[in-house]
């Protein structure tokens, strides 16, 4: 089944290997559009089927604030759900207080190795939902 | 083999180019490489990365003598530099470098058997939290032995101290490896003699095949070399090496080379090894 996300992601900054299943979303793939027109070929799925969609904007919007408060980035800085990390300057240690301050957040547990496969805020933010929905279930 | 030992660090604090001058500076590097510099968001990165580009292409060209615009540097997924030239011949079995940049330096290290892994650090005090709650959310990257010196280390400041050293030695032998994860930290342990004669031990095994050194680059900042075995290399960086498989008399000959100090570099004179000749770096008030 094809996974519909609205952003296409760089490989540039990944692990070889990426943890398997639920990270549909990373595969270096064109982005499909939502918008309908190119819908005729897919149909569309109810949505207790989705494996990996992208995350609320609330979410990204949420991850923004945390990213920009950790690398002490002024408020009006681009920093969008396509900006990575690396790219906004930070290092290992910013990284493990970012997913830290996330954990805190949104009141989940990161594994070491998804920690480490997020490379952009939206990353981050689709792998959060992705937990809360799995302690939801 | 001694000439592929080098440690090289520049001090940017004083390099304040107007984005004029700056874009003079970018346009000496190959046009595939320049992405690696503007893809950082603040100018101050940006700096950094130019540096570090500078100093890969000068070191490959001062140690290896291959004419600036022949030099290829290619990266791994991982994102690792790695020259992609075919190499320097029995000179150096397996020249190899690694960058870091931090704060007010940039540095690089290279090998010419040994991988080489450098991280560079500095003493910052975490701006919101305490000592304590900082270094918690990191207690998962240490072993017992080493979080138990961490947290009896005395003072905050004592405490903080052991952290950051601890930290840029594990950050040394991820780089070394040429791994982009801090994964599981917790089964590299360092052992150390006051912080001389490093060693590690991975998953309760010392090997003796790694040695790693600490330095003091000043203003509150450290420097960390990893010298280690080419087979420990990730599968992606252990593809760019010459060779991974040294018999021990070998091995042993590129593990115990003397390690040297960090040599201060200036821009001016990255620039001018690359060009061979006397340039005025724009920017650099020193030339005003």
């Amino acid at each position: 089944m094809a996974s519909v996300t609205g952003t296409s992601i760089s490989m540039a900054s990944f692990k070889a290997s990426l943890a398997p299943s639920s990270r549909i979303s990373n595969v270096k793939s064109v982005s499909f559009p939502i918008s309908g027109k190119s819908f005729t070929t897919l149909r569309m799925q109810p949505a207790r089927f989705r494996i990996s969609c992208a995350a609320k904007p609330e979410t990204v919007t949420k991850v923004c604030e945390i990213v920009k408060k950790q690398l002490a980035l002024p408020d009006d800085s681009a920093v969008t759900g396509e900006s990575k990390f690396a790219a906004l300057g930070a290092d290992s240690l910013d990284t493990v207080e970012i997913v830290m301050g996330l954990e805190e957040e949104f009141g989940i547990s990161v594994e070491e190795d998804s920690a480490q496969s997020i490379a952009t805020v939206q990353d981050a933010a689709d792998l959060i939902e992705n937990l809360i929905e799995k302690k939801g279930a | 083999m001694e000439k592929g030992v080098q440690r090289w660090v520049v001090d940017i604090s004083k390099w304040d180019p107007s984005p004029h001058d700056f874009c003079s500076v970018l346009s000496l590097l190959p046009q595939h490489q320049r992405s690696f510099v503007t893809r950082f968001v603040r100018m101050e990165d940006r700096k950094r990365a130019l540096v570090s580009q500078l100093l890969q292409y000068a070191l490959v060209h001062e140690v290896l003598g291959i004419p600036f615009d022949e030099i290829t540097i290619n990266r791994t997924l991982e994102g690792k530099p790695y020259l992609g030239n075919d190499n320097a011949g029995l000179e150096f079995p397996n020249f190899n470098f690694n960058v870091s940049h931090h704060g007010d330096y940039v540095a690089i290290a290279s090998e010419p058997l040994c991988l080489v892994g450098l991280d560079i650090v500095s003493y910052d005090i975490p701006p919101k939290e305490t000592v304590l709650e900082f270094i918690q959310n990191f207690s998962s990257y240490f072993s017992s032995l080493e979080w138990d010196n961490i947290v009896n280390a005395g003072s905050c400041d004592g405490i903080l101290t052991e952290f950051y050293r601890y930290w840029c030695l594990k950050e040394a032998y991820v780089k070394a490896i040429g791994s982009g994860l801090a994964y599981g930290l917790d089964k590299v342990e360092f052992l150390h003699t006051r912080w001389t004669n490093i060693s590690v031990k991975i998953n309760g095994e010392d090997t003796r095949e790694w040695r790693f050194w600490l330095f003091e680059l000043g203003k509150g900042h450290w420097a960390s070399i990893a010298r280690g075995h080419p087979r420990s290399a990730t599968e992606s960086y252990r593809k760019t090496l010459q060779g991974s498989e040294f018999n021990l008399e070998e091995y042993h000959k590129g593990l115990h080379l003397p390690n040297v100090d960090f040599v201060s570099r200036t821009i001016e004179e990255l620039i001018s090894v690359l060009h061979g000749e006397a340039y005025k770096i724009p920017g650099d008030e020193r030339n005003t």
